[in-house]
């Protein structure tokens, strides 16, 4: 099982707090409905939220008083492990999608799984770990990629 | 010289062995259980991985954890610290095998100091004076009364795994000797793992002095002075102070060398303390301690050698570039352990630093990995960080001390920094006129006056 000694142990996705409140300030300025800024692998998305008033009253010349509430930042790159169904590394290791390499992943975004069910590898100290599902639901992300070096508790995958 | 160190502890000594690493050009790895995420010093490292939940054994003392992580990493050495896995060695050896250098002695000699008979007999066979005592272990109640009486009371039953100030009973007289021992067993064996227990004859007064010492594993090694670590509370070191006030340059000179011959006669590799009790003007060894010390600042103001760096250069091949002879020892420094706990009934305090102001200025240290908004975490040990002070005199250290103490601003959670304030103005400690003892007498006086 080859090692990378290059990869970086882990990288946290980091909210930046400051770019949002400037894309809500562009909002504003600007009257824009809704701005996406894409730097790196972070995206973030902000969208200001429209109150129950139709569109005829604008229509009708009437100024629509719009509830100018930015809505709250809906950042992409959203954090995992805060979700319910995220499934975290019980050990420090490196995680394998399938037994062997070249050999089909255990399960692939979408798959149904029960209970139980082997999700992926992790490997310590030479000794394969299977990673069960705690529950039977749908895997709606995968968040590691083969041959990857993860962390205790880092996010694995999300079953919902 | 390594590559990549992983550092295997936590709080303000990971920090110091980060700074270490740093200076000398080599990549940092801090592992962290979750409750250390945002730690000063995983946040300055090169690289982190956490390891585990917090509580320590599923974490900072899961050695597959830890060497998995080092796997990862391509870590080629680890630094163990203080406490935790750096006396561990089974730790040292799987890492040997694993060919990742392990930051501290050779695994038999941490092995042989461990065990608090051996480390006795060793001691006694290299020429260091001991504590009069049983010559091993005693196994039944009819021996240790007898070797007590040979001894003279009080007497001190003492874990032969122990160490560190823990598992040991006083016995005052013969009547007291059959439940001292009895009380010891079971402790011992409860935090230990190990029953076995040896008698020694209990000082009454005596001062806690230690000899740092540092050896390359060739047969070179050399001491670097003392510390004065007689003020303690529990078996716990609170302040520590070198050059001591009880020993003059003539006494330092002769129990230096003594225990600097009796490294090289061990070839011993690293740095190591060597403790003592000290009384009449007459040294007992009590214990070794192979790795690291909290209290090092201290030596390391005096001599202007830096001993993590020291730790690492030998550890990956060095040989010692000082003679004995070059080693100077200039002016005096104190050091003050400073807890997260009530200063008058000690109870922990952890939780969030909402206030932290740190003195500065010369010869004023802090070793501390604690910041502004930091929370203290409740699963580990309640060190906030160590104020360490240099003057050119004890009497300018302790101006410097009063100073920089009140200076000091750590709010949101209690520390002990108002007891420093207090013992820096307190005559006996002003004279240096203490032992083991004083501070306890010394703060059960106070409390029975508030």
């Amino acid at each position: 099982m080859a090692r990378d000694p290059q990869s970086p142990a882990k990288s946290r996705p980091t909210i930046d707090a400051a770019a949002i409140r400037e894309l809500a300030k562009l909002l504003d300025e600007t009257g824009l409905s809704e701005i996406e800024v894409e730097q790196g692998d972070q995206r973030i998305r902000v969208r200001r939220q429209f109150s129950g008033k139709s569109f005829s009253n604008a229509l009708s010349g009437v100024p629509a008083p719009v509830a100018v509430t930015p809505a709250p930042a809906i950042p992409l790159a959203d954090d995992p492990s805060k979700h319910p169904g995220v499934v975290t590394s019980p050990m420090v290791g490196i995680a394998y999608i399938g037994p062997e390499p070249g050999a089909r992943p255990f399960v692939e975004v979408g798959a149904q799984v029960v209970a139980g069910q082997t999700l992926l590898i992790v490997e310590a100290m030479k000794t394969m770990n299977q990673i069960p599902a705690p529950r039977a639901g749908t895997v709606v992300r995968i968040l590691v990629e083969d041959s990857q070096p993860v962390e205790y508790g880092e996010p694995l995958m999300i079953i919902e | 010289m390594f590559d990549k160190i992983l550092i295997a502890n936590r709080g303000e000594i990971a920090l110091r062995v980060l700074r270490a690493c740093q200076e000398l050009g080599i990549a940092t790895v801090a592992v962290h259980s979750t409750a250390d995420a945002n730690a000063m010093h995983v946040r300055l490292a090169d690289e982190s991985v956490c390891i585990g939940p917090p509580a320590a054994r599923d974490s900072y003392l899961n050695i597959p954890s830890l060497l998995a992580a080092c796997e990862i990493t391509g870590a080629d050495a680890v630094h163990p610290g203080y406490g935790f896995l750096s006396e561990n060695a089974r730790f040292a050896e799987i890492l040997a095998e694993h060919n990742i250098q392990f930051i501290g002695p050779k695994a038999e000699h941490i092995r042989l100091m461990g065990d608090k008979i051996e480390a006795k007999r060793t001691a006694q066979r290299l020429g260091i004076p001991v504590v009069p005592g049983s010559e091993g272990g005693v196994t039944t109640d009819a021996e240790a009364l007898a070797i007590a009486r040979d001894i003279g009371f009080p007497i001190l039953v003492k874990a032969a795994a122990g160490g560190g100030g823990r598992g040991m009973k006083v016995a005052q007289s013969e009547d007291e000797l059959s439940e001292a021992l009895a009380t010891a067993r079971a402790e011992a064996k409860a935090a230990f793992g190990d029953d076995a227990v040896y008698l020694e004859k209990y000082l009454q007064r005596p001062r806690h002095i230690e000899i740092q010492v540092l050896g390359d594993g060739n047969g070179n090694a050399i001491h670097l002075g003392e510390r004065d670590c007689s003020l303690q509370r529990r078996h716990q070191k609170v302040w520590e102070e070198g050059p001591s006030p009880a020993l003059n340059r003539e006494a330092r000179d002769v129990i230096g060398e003594t225990v600097a011959k009796a490294m090289r006669e061990l070839s011993y590799f690293g740095v190591g303390t060597v403790e003592f009790l000290y009384e009449d003007g007459k040294f007992y060894f009590i214990e070794m301690n192979t790795r690291i010390q909290v209290e090092h600042p201290v030596t390391e103001m005096i001599t202007g050698i830096d001993l993590v760096l020291e730790q690492i250069r030998v550890a990956a091949g060095g040989e010692l570039t000082l003679a004995q002879h070059e080693v100077e020892f200039h002016g005096h420094s104190i050091e003050c352990r400073i807890n997260a706990e009530n200063a008058v009934t000690f109870r922990p305090s952890p939780g969030k630093i909402l206030s932290y102001h740190p003195p500065g200025g010369l010869g004023v240290r802090v070793d501390s990995a604690v910041y502004q908004g930091y929370s203290i975490p409740p699963h580990y040990d309640s060190l906030v960080g160590k104020l360490i002070v240099h003057g050119k005199t004890r009497t300018e250290c302790l101006m410097r001390l009063k100073r920089a103490l009140d200076e000091f601003v750590i709010d949101g959670i209690q520390t002990t920094l108002p007891l420093f304030q207090k013992l820096v103005r307190t005559p006996d400690i002003i004279d240096g006129n203490y032992h083991i003892h004083w501070l306890e007498q010394f703060l059960a006086e106070n409390k029975a006056e508030a």
